[in-house]
């Protein structure tokens, strides 16, 4: 008896679902899958064939995996150096690298508009020396600049806390087996931080496969990602089924990544991050 | 010693690249020059300025109320729910925590998309649904931190309370509240720091007149780059940053929680969450990392906010808060009314109004189409207003409740003609032309003259083109000979070859940033209206403008009152008082396009007269050709050509 009255305080949280986690994820499928005069059609979904969306696709698919690819680089030895670090204030050195990550997303990107422009800080350094200039804004270059400086803590965080929960024993343990440097790291540390490192691509692949927002900024127009077109279809060209069989489409991905995190998290290491 | 000298190069480089977008922000907000990134000494002026804006300190607070409300909302229901899912069976826990888990796993716009539709099919857009939107997205992260609380809360404490003869709820209160109390804290606080943050969702939920943080310095950074907005960010930074040294010094005394716990959540001082065990355990664990990510984040944004508080007081105290409750939406150009002049307009006549702006004219119509906000009324350019008269969206206004009107041009009045001939719809507001800005130190003034420099290879990488639909297609189709009306398939087709050929040598396809992009003179050559370029060129002596003399488009923005108009008589009233000689004049100085008051006109000295870019002779404006309304498959057409264009 107490335990069903304790249960029907779950009772808003169920309308809340229905009405607005269930509902609105019926109304895109719904939307995917009618014509604007309310017919089935299955022609939205087959436009992610079409030559513009499938250019738009592949090109968010490329950045996204380039992104993700170097948030990694960046981040295992970095995570790596920090963890090796023998002071008494690690946590301070290691917020010191979260910090950023504290300021609003969008002033971020404007930062990095401001600093790659023609006549911008970074050129007008360079000039100072002589160097050749850098001109990358406007291309998909700045546009993965972007979402490398945005993400990187998120790919950041679970390698580090992946690694910090390797014990020292062992890796001392192995030293005294004879073990080298690369075999302690291949055979240790690696498997060890495997799923942080499976979380952090994830966390870092998902919002750089969808993001519209950073393209739109430091692409100048001339950057046209899956996210941009979706968000065309939906703010400028008032083609909702469209839109929406796109973002249907685009949740495709989405799923099949969390599956991939989930294959190697089976055990709920407790470094996923979803 | 190598090795270490390597590590530590490393992370200085990293450091760098981290912290020099910051500290640019930093020193610009510093910097006296508005446009150019090049230091003209120190002010703090961008300080005093940014706390006198009305529009970042109403997003301020919106952002504010917004949060605390999502936060406070989604922490009792998520609480509620972590208490009842915790006492069910395991087959319905397993689908109560799935359906939690999907705004948590989604992307973003998705979710935003998702919502928006259904908010539109049902309501209106507004600050309810923005906070509805938040709410969803908080939940899950409330549950999550509360779940594993309950998990370990010992069931026999509680029972034994029972036994001893206390109520439910006294056991309860007494029990297992003070145990699950921190894990409700820390989702509250998480909560906080997510809707501070979001972006996305919030961008395809809000209403008219609705703007957070995010969204406005998302408007913001299309149009130009305001220096107050680096005073903004200098200040939030600086807040963030001593609240988070002050936390981080603290936590350093307490003892040290379990060994392994992320850097995080230690410096929070948050204690050491439990580890779940169950079906629950994945979910719950996985949130972890994240939980601990933005678990310090949360602190101090929580600390910000009360300190923000106080300075929310000073500005409602500012603001008088207009009674009357007479309120109209109004939906315009981005930049295209003076704020000072809006605020007047309130307070001289009581009427609130909503102001909400766009970037093109499809978008406008979008947005209008959508119907997810009622305006009343609307300032557009004159394709889009025959469409919409053709389709029977707008309404006569009656002129003799607007006695300015007869401050217009007449001449002026007749250019309407093509899409309101008998002059009942429409109260023109600016008008212009569309041409080539350019920057006389590396443009020769010859080539110019012609739309052809655009394709001769001369200034690759150097130009901006305009990112207007119409208007990009406009300089290719006049080039080939065609009018800048022709829907033919072909003649458009052949229009985008040359578009695609050029698209190599553009730099990047603006509408309002071309302006400040060509005053910095990070561009050779800018199409752009005419009003962007006489403001540039006020700025920079360096440019000048030129039309074509192939000929170019003229516009005419124009003021509508939609269907969907719920106050007529307060737009009579707004309509008056932008006809008004001293609110004319006002506008033209904020964005300085052709005014149809002749008072504007004859207000101007003999050199502003005579510029071109200001005040387009009558030879040039014979020159030009107006647009006309496009049937929804030319819209279409040009829509899909206009994405293989730039996914090219």
């Amino acid at each position: 008896m107490n335990k069903l009255k304790k249960q029907l305080l779950a009772g808003p949280y169920l309308v809340w679902i229905i009405g607005f986690i269930l509902l609105p994820f019926l109304m895109i499928v719904y939307y995917a899958f009618t014509n604007a005069d309310g017919g089935f059609t299955m022609e939205y979904l087959a436009a992610v064939l079409d030559a513009n969306n499938r250019k738009a696709l592949f090109l968010s698919l490329e950045l996204g995996v380039i992104c993700t690819v170097l948030c990694l680089l960046i981040s295992y030895p970095l995570a790596m150096i920090l963890n090796g670090m023998n002071i008494k204030n690690q946590s301070l050195v290691v917020f010191l690298f979260m910090l950023p990550m504290w300021m609003n997303f969008m002033l971020r990107i404007l930062a990095w508009k401001l600093l790659l422009s023609k006549n911008g800080v970074i050129n007008s350094f360079l000039s100072l020396f002589g160097f050749p200039g850098v001109y990358i804004l406007n291309t998909p270059a700045a546009v993965v600049f972007g979402m490398v400086y945005d993400f990187l803590p998120f790919m950041l965080l679970p390698v580090y806390n992946s690694m910090t929960r390797i014990r020292k024993d062992w890796l001392e343990a192995a030293q005294d087996l004879g073990a080298g440097h690369l075999a302690i790291f291949f055979k240790i540390i690696l498997p060890l931080t495997v799923s942080g490192i499976i979380s952090g691509v994830v966390m870092v692949f998902v919002p750089s496969l969808t993001s519209f927002a950073i393209s739109e900024v430091l692409g100048g127009g001339k950057v046209l990602l899956i996210g941009n077109i979706i968000e065309q279809d939906f703010m400028q060209g008032m083609q909702w089924n469209a839109g929406s069989g796109l973002s249907l489409v685009l949740m495709v991905f989405v799923i099949i990544s969390m599956a991939l995190m989930n294959l190697f998290d089976k055990e709920g290491e407790g470094t996923a991050i979803w | 010693m190598v090795k270490k000298g390597v590590s530590r190069l490393y992370l200085a480089l990293i450091f760098c690249f981290l912290y020099l977008p910051i500290a640019v922000l930093v020193v610009l907000s510093f910097n006296r020059s508005k446009s150019h990134v090049v230091w003209t000494g120190f002010t703090l002026d961008w300080y005093a300025e940014c706390f006198r804006n009305q529009n970042i300190m109403s997003a301020f607070a919106t952002t504010l109320e917004i949060t605390f409300a999502a936060a406070v909302l989604s922490t009792i229901i998520g609480t509620l729910a972590a208490i009842g899912i915790s006492a069910m069976k395991r087959r319905s826990r397993t689908i109560y925590l799935g359906a939690t888990n999907i705004p948590l796993l989604n992307a973003d716009i998705v979710t935003g998309i998702s919502m928006m539709l259904l908010f539109v099919r049902f309501t209106n857009l507004g600050f309810v649904t923005v906070l509805i939107a938040h709410i969803t997205f908080n939940i899950p992260y409330v549950i999550l931190n509360v779940l594993p609380r309950l998990k370990q809360a010992s069931r026999y404490t509680y029972e034994a309370a029972l036994d001893l003869g206390a109520g439910p709820l006294y056991a309860f209160f007494k029990v297992t509240w003070p145990e699950i109390l921190p894990g409700v804290f820390s989702g509250f606080l998480m909560a906080v720091t997510m809707s501070l943050d979001d972006f996305s969702i919030t961008y395809f939920t809000k209403g008219a007149g609705i703007n957070t943080l995010s969204t406005m310095l998302y408007a913001e950074l299309r149009k130009g780059i305001r220096p107050e907005l680096y005073a903004l960010s200098t200040v939030l930074f600086f807040t963030v940053l001593l609240l988070l040294i002050a936390i981080n010094l603290n936590s350093d005394k307490t003892p040290a929680p379990a060994a392994g716990k992320a850097v995080a959540n230690k410096g929070a001082g948050l204690p050491d969450a439990p580890r779940p065990n169950g079906t629950a355990k994945q979910f719950v664990s996985s949130a972890k990392t994240r939980r601990a990510f933005y678990a310090k984040r949360a602190v101090c944004a929580v600390i910000l906010v009360s300190l923000a508080v106080g300075s929310l007081a000073v500005l409602f105290s500012a603001s008088p808060l207009i009674s009357g409750g007479q309120t109209i939406t109004v939906l315009n150009y981005g930049q295209y009314f003076d704020e000072d002049a809006l605020r007047r307009f309130e307070e001289e006549t009581g009427i609130r109004v909503n102001y909400e702006e766009y970037d093109d004219p499809e978008e406008m119509y979008t947005k209008y189409k959508a119907g997810a906000i009622d305006y009343d009324v609307i300032c557009t350019s004159e394709y889009m207003i025959e469409k919409l008269i053709q389709e029977g969206e707008v309404l006569e206004l009656d002129f003799s409740a607007i006695p300015n009107y007869a401050a217009l041009d007449p001449n002026i009045i007749e250019m309407t003609s093509s899409y309101d001939p008998e002059h009942k719809y429409t109260v023109p507001y600016f008008y212009g032309t569309l041409g080539i800005l350019y920057n006389t130190k590396l443009v020769d003034a010859e080539d110019v003259k012609s739309w052809d420099c655009l394709w001769n290879g001369k200034y690759a990488g150097s130009m901006i083109m305009t990112r207007s639909v119409r208007d990009a297609f406009a300089p290719a189709l006049i080039t080939l000979g065609y009018s800048i009306n022709d829907t033919d398939k072909d003649h458009l087709l052949e229009a985008l070859e040359i578009l695609k050929d050029q698209n190599p040598d553009v730099s990047a396809y603006y509408v309002d940033e071309t302006r400040d992009e060509m005053i910095a003179e990070n561009a050779a050559i800018g199409v752009c209206y005419s009003g962007d370029a006489g403001e540039a060129m006020a700025e920079n002596e360096n440019l000048a403008y030129s039309i074509p003399e192939e000929g170019s488009n003229l516009w005419i923005d124009s003021w509508f009152m939609p269907k969907t108009c719920k106050n007529q008589e307060a737009v009579f009233r707004f309509l008056d008082y932008v006809c008004r000689d001293d609110v004319a004049q006002a506008n033209f100085d904020y964005v300085y396009y052709t005014s149809p008051n002749r008072s504007v006109a004859a207000g101007m000295d003999a050199e502003t007269r005579e510029n071109e870019a200001v005040n387009p002779s009558e030879e040039t404006i014979r020159r030009c050709e107006v647009f006309r309304a496009l049937s929804d498959e030319s819209a279409g057409l040009y829509n899909t050509l206009w994405q293989e264009l730039i996914s090219n």
